[in-house]
């Protein structure tokens, strides 16, 4: 909602209260004031100038030769004007004016002849379609000042936000309530109210579905002239924004933003039958022609004013363009009326027509109001488009509404707002914007709203009123006294928590990504036709093919993220990202949402850290696995107790993934299903995401990770006896694999031993070909003793043999 | 064996004479010291001297293993404080080399702040919910008293999936959902992403909020402004200045913005403030008597009041970043900074 301060002070008296105040508080009062400008800033440097004398250009006919005064200075100036004369006042644009059309003025010659700026037209100003000459400004008008300040467009526009609850306030006047609460002074409002006959032998009206129109008012003016609107009507309208059209579009236009009630002006010899019917299309009414000249599709369902033939005018949306004051028109009926809030709102989003009327209608007129706003309108269509009103009019008002009447508890008040009220304090505040009061008994009080604030319809939104006429400042400030529980922690969220600090402390940073993606990211992972992740939620409203759909895998978002990295010269990439897919289920059912937890790793294993310590080395699978085992170790999963909730293990045919390596790949198995997998990405995939380098991967299903049961933590006594470690190298066909030789020691049931790993691997010169050789450290350990040579001898020589017969191997020598 | 002790002095005098570092130090310690070492093998030849020499030639014996010893610690205090000012002197080792740093990575600053926020109303006492990114419309709208065709709609720019399915355009719904399973007293805070269909250099299509609610008997206003004004000061880690000022939400009545003074001007008027000297951060209210009757409480006897706030704007805020469209690039550049 748009207004100057000028034009609000013609209803109320601001007394000495800045702008500046005045914007901080209605805002205060909740109408956001977004905020305070000067209005047509673009013409603050024009000036007023009057014309000294004209000769002819010696080079052209049409130019003439002026010599203009701008307050004690002149200047030359060639202007091509017709109706350029001595003694005109017009606008003048001196050397360095930027115009509204971002044109600079320079000092220029034309046809051989200096010019020191250029004398302007209402067009070149934006404040006319006029370009027949230049601006004529009254006579006795002072040249040299400010061209704005001359016209009285020296004025402030305020933009105020205002939220849906308060249509009485998309009209000067209801703002100007507000501040007269502010300022406790009295409103003088043009037409404060009006009666009408309901006699009208001119014309009828018939309402089909009163519903959708509580109130419908029209009357007739004949004799009208259609002519361009006095300046002060024009200036109003071009200081909120809103171009003058003739004096009838202008003077319904401005009593709307006065009163916050859209007016429509019809063309009374167009209307046939002399009928007006408020009804919804026919079946053979399928489009329509609004007054912008745009054709319609019409629903079954929209309502439609219509004349004894056709509609006329879609309802509280926009006019007919068959029906539109047009410069010949001499009658006209004027419609001022009613219509169903969400009527409206609906049919000014299906045919994407939002005006302001519609604005209005959609948060709601006062059916009350709109006699009285009609009689606005029709004193001034007298008195300045001369026409010559008819007795009575017809007012068909079947949704008339009853005296809104409420009580409000001062306890009740006092204690949702935490401060102590009583009768005469509620009563001063409500009483300020107009809402009448009085006891009912101890604590109930009577109140009777004016019926424009048809937001009031409950106790709680007079507590509101009371707040905020009280202002919210004066409210004191408290903490809630509540009984002390203990607030649960949803182990989703610790766990959530938990994982992202380790992989933040061992060198991931976290990725988010946008729920919504591209369908094309599933070609791009080159997944099966019939892949169940192929299956979207899809949007039906998305803003690009980019963001369509919700997403079924967090990787290929990493993947974009990986790249763009490159691209910014960060090669080395260590990603990860907790968040959800989802899985469609029927239409108007909720998706499946499943959190996943994905991490990717490129380039350098040291990542962006200086080579000054570290390798250039970059990152292979076994960093995925590490990772895995890591983070399963922390969560006490693996490697804790003897038997794991989880294990790694190569993926069956059916498991493999299109993209992941076949032969770097690891499938973690837990006993709630698949936990997930980590792989090398395929050379293919990463094509597709303009990756040239190595991307590992981990997969994980969030949901599964989180519902495992972690190792408990346990004290195991530290040991007594010391350990001997012995070492075997052995040479095993290059197929043989290492984890197989650990599990076969560890299942050996041989005593004493405590653990074995693996710390070398060998493959090359000067081993034969096919052959590698494997070295194991085995750790014995008693509870009970110290061991001897013997004992440890007994045993190893086992598993020296248990190692070189299973696995077809020899003891390396040297 | 007299002369064998004394030779075996000698020995170890002239040994050490020419150690010149602790490992050879360390090789000295052993022949001499240790459990095999010569005084081991000296005292073990005690046990067959005759018993009559045993007194004399046992304290000798000791004797001398002492004062092998003290020449030994002598010897390696000496090393030690050599090693000690060598070193010190050795410009070999340049210390103005960076440390050897492992490297970490960082949380999205997203979930930074959205951790700090969840904490101070966790320290509350409020518990944390989360719910469906792809919502009703029941919950995102008609439980919080929008019913279709209201013009408060125009406030969400509404993704649908369905007639009647959407993205969440906030994370109230998770209020409804709530106070639908559990009585009062509640205090939970429901952190999450929402998604908007507009997208512009102000706005991305997706973001976070968190919404918290309060509900007991005697909840009022003045507490809605005490628990805010708490949560405002330990985020921005000083006592800024705040305003609760009038607004609307359909689901509560009164409802409040709360603005708090601008923290990148400090008040004076800047572009982020649009000179104002104000930066709203949160929206809030008592919740309305009709939200309270769809999910079967009686008005009459709780009042409570609700609050939702965007993180990215207090990311903008706190960290000062003015581009939001960097927020879901995942530019290391961009995570690295927090």
């Amino acid at each position: 909602m748009k207004f100057t301060i000028n034009w609000l002070k013609e209803y109320v008296d601001t007394g000495d209260m800045s702008p500046e105040s005045l914007a901080e508080q209605l805002t205060m009062l909740g109408l956001e004031v977004d905020s305070v400008t000067p209005v047509f800033p673009e013409l603050a440097k024009l000036k007023t100038a009057k014309v000294l004398s004209v000769e002819a250009h010696p080079n052209a006919d049409k130019l003439h030769l002026c010599e203009v005064a701008v307050g004690e200075e002149t200047f030359s100036i060639v202007c091509g004007a017709p109706n350029v004369r001595k003694d005109l006042v017009t606008a003048i644009a001196l050397v360095g004016t930027v115009m509204p059309d971002g044109t600079k003025i320079k000092a220029s010659k034309v046809r051989g002849v200096k010019s020191f700026g250029m004398l302007c037209s209402e067009r070149e100003l934006g404040l006319s379609e006029s370009h027949t000459g230049i601006m004529e400004l009254p006579d006795e008008t002072e040249h040299g000042q400010q061209l704005l300040v001359a016209i009285g467009m020296d004025d402030l526009l305020v933009d105020v936000d205002l939220t849906p609850n308060r249509p009485d306030c998309a009209s000067v006047i209801g703002i100007a309530r507000e501040v007269a609460g502010i300022t406790r002074t009295p409103l003088t409002i043009p037409v404060e109210s009006a009666t009408l006959d309901h006699s009208s032998r001119d014309f009828s009206v018939d309402i089909e579905d009163s519903e959708v129109c509580p109130r419908y008012s029209a009357r007739l003016i004949r004799n009208i002239t259609i002519k361009q609107s006095p300046w002060w009507i024009r200036k109003k309208l071009l200081s909120i924004g809103m171009r003058p059209i003739n004096n009838v579009v202008d003077i319904t236009n401005l009593v709307m933003m006065e009163y916050g009630q859209p007016l429509h002006a019809f063309d009374y010899d167009k209307i046939a039958g002399k009928q007006i019917i408020v009804r919804h299309p026919k079946n053979n009414e399928n489009t329509f022609t609004t007054l912008d000249g745009v054709k319609r599709t019409i629903e079954p369902d929209m309502l439609m004013i219509c004349d004894a033939e056709k509609p006329i005018a879609v309802a509280g949306v926009m006019g007919g363009l068959n029906s539109e004051v047009s410069d010949n028109t001499t009658n006209i009926l004027l419609e001022s009326a009613c219509f169903g809030a969400v009527s409206v709102r609906r049919t000014a989003r299906r045919l994407k027509l939002p005006s302001e009327a519609s604005y209005r209608f959609e948060r709601g007129v006062d059916p009350g109001g709109c006699i009285t706003v009609m009689e606005r309108a029709v004193s001034l269509l007298c008195d300045i488009a001369g026409g010559e009103a008819m007795e009575g009019g017809v007012d068909s008002y079947q949704g008339i509404r009853p005296l809104n009447s409420q009580t409000i508890r001062i306890s009740r008040t006092s204690s949702l707002l935490g401060i102590k009220l009583d009768y005469d304090k509620i009563a001063d505040v409500l009483q300020s914007i107009g809402i009448r009061c009085k006891p009912k008994d101890d604590d109930t009080i009577w109140v009777n709203p004016p019926s424009f604030r048809i937001d009031i319809e409950r106790e709680a939104d007079l507590v509101e009123e009371v707040a905020r006429l009280i202002g919210y400042d004066n409210i004191p400030t408290s903490l809630p006294t509540v009984s002390l529980s203990y607030p649960e922690q949803t182990p989703v969220r610790t766990l959530r928590k938990q994982i992202s600090n380790l992989l933040v402390d061992i060198g991931f940073s976290e990725a988010i990504n946008y729920s919504f993606v591209t369908e094309k990211h599933m070609s791009m992972m080159l997944l099966n036709e019939d892949d169940p992740r192929r299956k979207h939620v899809e949007l039906l409203n998305p803003l690009s093919e980019e963001q369509s759909v919700m997403r079924t895998m967090l990787l290929p978002g990493l993947l974009e993220n990986l790249k763009r990295n490159i691209n910014f010269q960060k090669t080395s990439v260590k990603l990860f990202e907790i968040g959800k897919v989802f899985t469609p289920q029927g239409e108007n059912e909720q998706p499946i949402e499943k959190e996943r937890l994905t991490c990717i790793l490129s380039g350098k294993r040291s990542g962006e850290a200086s080579s000054l310590y570290n390798s250039d080395n970059t990152v292979d699978i076994f960093d995925a696995k590490g990772v895995s085992e890591l983070l399963l170790e922390t969560l006490r999963l693996y490697g804790c107790s003897t038997n794991d909730v989880i294990s790694f293990r190569t993926p069956e045919e059916n498991e493999q993934e299109n993209y992941s390596d076949p032969v770097q790949c690891l499938i973690l198995d837990s006993d709630k299903g698949i936990l997930g997998q980590l792989s090398r990405l395929t050379p293919e995939v990463a094509k597709q995401f303009g990756l040239k380098q190595d991307v590992f991967f981990i997969d994980l299903d969030f949901e599964i990770l989180c519902s495992l049961k972690a190792t408990a933590k346990k004290f195991q006594q530290l040991p007594v006896f010391p350990a001997v470690k012995r070492d075997i190298a052995l040479l095993v066909p290059t197929g043989i694999k290492a984890g197989d030789m650990l599990e076969s020691i560890r299942t050996s049931k041989e005593k004493f031993i405590e653990h074995c790993e693996i710390f070398d691997v060998y493959q090359g010169k000067p081993l034969d070909h096919g052959m590698k050789s494997v070295a194991v450290s085995v750790t014995y350990r008693s509870p009970t003793k110290t061991l001897t040579e013997k004992n440890v001898n007994k045993s190893h020589t086992k598993i020296i043999n248990l190692l070189t017969s299973k696995f077809n191997g020899s003891l390396r020598e040297g | 064996m007299e002369q064998e002790l004394v030779n075996l002095r000698t020995k170890a005098g002239q040994q050490l004479a020419t150690v010149e570092d602790i490992s050879q130090l360390e090789d000295f310690r052993i022949q001499f010291l240790g459990r095999k070492g010569q005084c081991s093998t000296i005292m073990k030849s005690l046990g067959k001297v005759p018993i009559e020499d045993k007194p004399r030639l046992g304290q000798m014996a000791n004797s001398v293993k002492k004062e092998i010893e003290s020449l030994y610690d002598e010897k390696r205090q000496l090393l030690l404080s050599n090693t000690a000012s060598s070193s010190s002197q050795n410009d070999s080792i340049d210390l103005t080399l960076p440390g050897r740093k492992p490297e970490t990575g960082k949380l999205h600053p997203v979930t930074q702040i959205m951790n700090e926020v969840c904490a101070i109303f966790e320290s509350l006492g409020f518990s944390v919910a989360e719910g469906p990114d792809v919502e009703h419309d029941h919950y995102n709208f008609e439980a919080l008293n929008i019913p279709a065709h209201h013009p408060a709609r125009d406030m969400h720019d509404t993704f649908y999936v369905s007639d009647s399915i959407l993205l969440r355009t906030h994370t109230s719904p998770m209020q409804a959902r709530i106070m639908e399973t559990r009585q009062p007293p509640l205090r939970v805070i429901a952190p999450g992403k929402v998604y908007r269909c507009d997208s512009d250099i102000t706005h991305n299509p997706m973001f976070h909020q968190v919404e918290g609610f309060l509900v007991d008997r005697d909840v009022s206003f003045a507490d809605l402004k005490g628990v805010l004004t708490v949560f405002t000061q330990k985020m921005f880690d000083k006592e800024l200045e705040l305003r609760f000022r009038p607004s609307f939400f359909p689901f509560t009545e009164p409802s409040a913005e709360v603005d708090i003074a601008c923290v990148i001007c400090e008040g004076k008027g800047c572009r982020v403030c649009k000179h104002t000297g104000w930066l709203e951060i949160l929206g809030s209210g008592m919740i309305d008597p009709e939200v309270f009757k769809m999910v079967g409480y009686d008005p009459e006897v709780y009042s409570g009041f609700a609050f939702g706030l965007g993180i990215e704007r207090i990311a903008m805020l706190k960290y000062g970043i003015d581009d939001i469209r960097l927020y879901y690039e995942n530019d290391l550049r961009f995570l690295s900074q927090f």
